[in-house]
């Protein structure tokens, strides 16, 4: 499986959660590599740090100017994962661990994210009333792992077929 | 700007920070920015099949508006 672009661990290989005062770290450190870069470029935010299903969650957020951090989100989120990815290395080179962090900048993410669950939630229902199989757009990582979690809870079984980018998350009933 | 961010994003990122050099060239059309590494550390600035040199071109593409290049010199090999 080589889907760790968003740093995504598929659902099927449960990964060991790192103790959250090692997460804390991830974090800090981190928030010292993102303010600095904000520094540079003159960009108006501030880092929140925390932990979140097992892993540090750091997001730039701006209460003055969140427009201007749209230019570190991109088109279709791919100078956020850019970041995201140059945030990890960051921390590994200090900690000298792998790190999972999940980045995000003014809530972009958490917006995706309930997007994601709207888009799982209808394919669910269509699984359920109809019994067949539901196969959906292709996604990347971070996204069809959203929707795994949706289907999960919602007591159906997911997988995911094809090779990225064109890999797409398939719901079917619960046998 | 560029090049200061371009070698914050690299110096944190490898083993030998303080041998991180970046020289910005006006191009053509906006600007070049030359990046050098300890030879020990060219590995972790292009990643597996460049994915972190990539990285670092988008992040510092999107500080601007005006074409930004990025070339990583590999010393040993000049």
């Amino acid at each position: 499986m080589t889907n760790d672009d968003a740093g995504v661990a598929p659902a099927e290989e449960p990964v060991a959660e790192p103790a959250p005062t090692r997460l804390e770290e991830e974090g800090e450190v981190a928030a010292d590599y993102l303010e600095e870069l904000l520094d540079i470029a003159d960009l108006d935010g501030d880092i929140d740090i925390g932990v979140e299903h097992g892993r540090a969650a750091v997001e730039i957020v701006s209460d003055e100017d969140p427009g201007a951090l749209t230019r570190l989100v991109g088109p279709e989120g791919e100078v956020l994962d850019a970041l995201q990815e140059l945030t990890r290395l960051a921390v590994q080179a200090r900690t000298g661990e792998r790190s999972r962090l999940m980045l995000d900048v003014a809530g972009h993410r958490a917006a995706q994210r309930r997007e994601l669950e709207a888009v799982a939630a209808e394919a669910i229902s269509r699984v359920t009333s109809s019994g067949e199989s539901v196969s959906l757009d292709a996604m990347n990582p971070f996204e069809r792992k959203v929707v795994h979690d949706a289907v999960a809870a919602a007591g159906l079984v997911s997988d995911s077929e094809g090779v990225e980018p064109n890999r797409r998350v398939v719901i079917r009933a619960a046998s | 700007m560029l090049a200061d961010a371009l070698e914050h994003l690299v110096r944190g990122i490898v083993d030998n920070p303080d041998d991180v050099q970046v020289t910005a060239r006006p191009a053509r059309r906006g600007e070049l920015l030359e990046l050098r590494v300890n030879p020990a550390d060219l590995g972790r600035v292009i990643g597996r099949a460049g994915r972190t040199a990539r990285a670092l071109r988008t992040v510092v593409g999107s500080l601007t508006t005006t074409p930004v290049r990025i070339d990583v010199v590999d010393v040993d090999r000049r």
